[in-house]
């Protein structure tokens, strides 16, 4: 049987239902803008109903959870888009210092070797010539100092990377203790089937901020996510946290080690993976192509030398030394001072050029590598300059790709305020139709109390 | 359907897009180059490399020409001033073979034949720069000297060493000639020819001065022939000079296609990406007010 108490017990548990309601809507437009929240929603279900004989009477509403609205796949798709677009950042931005060093034609080590040839071409017109001697000097000098100081700016690239490394792997260790905290209690909540809201989107965010930085790998257990890199060194496992260690490796650069075991070649992904990727591949790479130019390059020049004569008639010296194979870019000087040790002459006369044809044929012999002293170098070029528009092309993709992947997000979990606003007057009415019914009901019980006692109620 | 409500990061992705590319297209019309950096377009970049390389190359090749066209006209004047000597010395033995003459006129002739003997040596010693340029690839020394006691009245210490320089990409020019082929060919001994005409103008032998002489003509018209080749050496320049200036030209339009700019297309896109801008721009002042909240009192 209905009763006056249990209306006034539904329009009460309305009126806190509704309110709950708001709460939520209120914690939605007010995190409207806040980075990885994700909407919440008032989960409204029907109380249980009272059956008496063949009437079953409705018990009113049970405001049952507040759920966010999360779409899990997506999330793990957004991770992984960016880990790539973090990698390929990482990479684009070194490239771009990289290229820069070889994107002047009329500079740099391919005008020197062109300079340097010309200014042999030169002494043949007049072998004697102490000027023309001594910008064949000149010219070696300054092809030797651009040897050197493209090799000191490879080397100041990857010492920025270096010290890259290292911030990045103290942000990772800050945010896996973050995720570590935030992970005990999401996961208990979710043991009990409660939902984690703002905790969730919390942990959520950092581990996207994570995975920018470096490849993670995330497992669902019982006690909360677990979380490793891309090739299975634990990042997080229930409330621990395992941080990475940097060490100083041989050669000066910032090795990574989890629990004691170098994991540095394993890494990959994010902005470490490609921090890395340029400064243990790419430019170790430049630097030894660049040795064996500068290497190859003196050495076929030298034997150039040693077939000619020089102005004084003596067999010709070597031009350039310390040519051996590792740095040899940073080692390489011009081993002569005297001008007339430039070995011209093929006969031992002073006014023979008769070696200058061997010398110039340096220039477009192809050098033990395969190519030509030019051609090598325009070889840098073209290498430089793909890999930075590949790195530059996989940004694009990755950030098209992310734009996307958001814009699904948002479209499950992104708060709309027309949506709330239109909430907001929904709760709001039927809030004022609830207490109207607590008043109602009041005035009856009113009623039901002035029975009897001669009053009768208002009319 | 529900949509993501939040569309700032896509709008301000379109501006920035919109706004790269009008930075590269400005940078494209103020430099004249499609390609500033290599990952602009890798392959134009390193053939690019060698475009440069080649356009220095052939700077270097004019310079070459220019420096060279000095020797040889210094060595084609002198040796025609060595022939207007020579013929000289054939009108003096000519006019010394005359029988009419006495001794002591024949000595006087032969006084005036040594005197161009030693203005040819003078000739054959000239030099360019501080090189003697008729000494072979001996320069540093003057190639003859007045000797008596040879049979050709000179010492020479030049040698037969011949030089060639580079003047166009592949093509070796020789720019010389030794004095010994010049001035004692086998085709003709000027120097030779000189010292027997003195000699036997000394002598006064009207036969031998007639033979000389005769000697003395051969002589001039061998060196005749090798003043042919500093001649065609020096119109050989000429022509490679106007040949590496076209080549100059078509090296810079092959740069020009490789890297440069074309500048309609660059102002084209500018304006397109201006617009693009402006309609971004546009869009979000119309979108970013409208709210339902704008219509509720």
């Amino acid at each position: 049987m209905g009763s006056l108490s249990s209306s006034m017990w539904i329009a009460s548990q309305a009126l806190d239902a509704d309110q709950g309601a708001l709460d939520a809507t209120s914690n939605n437009i007010a995190n409207q803008n806040t980075p990885g929240y994700s909407r919440e929603i008032p989960v409204l279900t029907e109380a249980d109903p009272t059956v008496e004989g063949n009437v079953t009477y409705g018990n009113g509403v049970v405001l049952q959870q507040i759920q966010s609205v999360r779409d899990q796949v997506l999330q793990l798709q957004i991770a992984d888009q960016n880990q790539q677009q973090g990698s390929a950042q990482a990479q684009y931005n070194a490239l771009q210092q990289v290229q820069s060093l070889f994107s002047d034609p009329t500079q740099g080590i391919g005008a020197d070797f062109t300079a340097f040839f010309n200014s042999i071409s030169q002494l043949s017109t007049d072998p004697s010539d102490m000027a023309d001697r001594q910008s064949v000097l000149t010219a070696a000098q300054n092809l030797v100092g651009d040897f050197h100081s493209t090799e000191q700016n490879l080397d100041s690239i990857q010492s920025g990377l270096n010290q890259s490394v290292g911030q990045t792997v103290s942000q990772i260790n800050t945010l896996t203790a973050q995720i570590a905290q935030l992970n005990v209690q999401v996961g208990q909540m979710e043991k009990l089937g409660q939902d984690p809201g703002t905790l969730g989107d919390q942990e959520t965010e950092l581990i996207q901020q994570l995975s920018q930085l470096t490849n993670v790998n995330q497992i669902q257990t019982e006690n909360g996510l677990t979380l490793t890199t891309g090739s299975g060194t634990p990042l997080v496992v229930a409330g621990q946290s395992f941080a990475l260690q940097t060490t100083s490796g041989a050669s000066g650069v910032t090795d990574i080690a989890s629990q004691g075991q170098d994991i540095t070649g394993s890494l990959q992904g994010g902005q470490l993976g490609g921090t890395l990727q340029i400064r243990d591949t790419v430019i170790p790479g430049l630097l030894g192509q660049l040795d064996n130019l500068a290497s190859q390059f003196a050495t076929s020049f030298n034997a150039a030398q040693a077939s000619g004569y020089d102005l004084n008639g003596n067999a010709g010296q070597a031009l350039f030394s310390d040519t051996s194979g590792a740095g040899a870019a940073s080692n390489l000087t011009v081993a002569l001072s005297d001008p007339s040790l430039i070995a011209a002459s093929s006969d031992g006369t002073a006014g023979s050029d008769g070696n200058v044809s061997n010398l110039l044929a340096v220039q477009n012999q192809a050098l033990p590598s395969g190519e030509s002293p030019l051609d090598t170098y325009a070889g840098f070029v073209s290498l430089t300059g793909n890999l930075t528009s590949q790195a530059n092309a996989e940004v694009t993709a990755s950030t098209s790709s992310l734009t996307q992947l958001n814009n699904q997000l948002g479209s499950v979990s992104g708060v709309n305020l027309d949506e709330e606003t239109t909430n907001l007057m929904n709760y709001q009415r039927a809030y004022e139709a609830a207490a109207r019914i607590v008043t109602t009901v009041d005035e009856l019980t009113q009623s039901v109390l002035d029975m009897g006692s001669g009053v009768t109620a208002a009319p | 359907m529900r949509v993501n409500p939040n569309f700032t990061p896509d709008i301000l992705n379109d501006l920035w897009t919109s706004q790269a590319e009008e930075q590269t297209d400005i940078e494209e019309l103020a430099t004249g180059r499609r390609v500033n950096v290599p990952s602009d377009d890798p392959s134009a970049a390193a053939a690019d490399v060698q475009n440069q390389a080649l356009q220095s190359e052939n700077d270097q090749y004019l310079q070459n020409t220019t420096n060279l066209e000095g020797v040889l006209q210094t060595a084609d004047s002198t040796l025609s001033s060595v022939v207007t000597a020579l013929n000289q010395a054939i009108s003096l033995g000519t006019q010394g073979a005359n029988g009419g003459l006495s001794s002591s006129q024949q000595q006087a002739i032969a006084q005036q034949v040594e005197a161009i003997q030693s203005q040819v040596v003078q000739s054959a010693n000239v030099s360019y720069q501080g090189s003697y340029i008729f000494g072979g690839t001996v320069t540093q020394t003057p190639p003859y000297a007045l000797d008596s006691a040879q049979p050709d009245g000179v010492t020479y210490s030049g040698n037969s060493g011949t030089n060639t320089v580079e003047i166009a990409e592949g093509q070796n020019m020789q720019v010389n000639l030794p004095g010994s082929q010049i001035f004692q060919g086998s085709g003709g001994d000027v120097m030779g020819s000189l010292q027997q005409l003195i000699t036997a103008l000394q002598s006064g032998n009207s036969t031998s001065i007639g033979t000389a002489t005769t000697q003395v003509s051969n002589a001039l018209s061998y060196l005749s022939q090798q003043r042919v080749f500093y001649g065609s050496a020096v119109s050989q320049l000429t022509a490679n000079q106007s040949f590496l200036q076209q080549e100059q030209v078509s090296l810079q339009a092959q740069d020009n296609s490789l890297v440069g700019v074309d500048m309609a297309t660059a102002a084209t896109d500018l304006a397109q990406a201006q617009t693009a801008q402006s309609a971004a721009l546009a869009a979000i002042a119309q979108v970013i007010p409208q709210s339902l909240l704008n219509y509720i009192k």
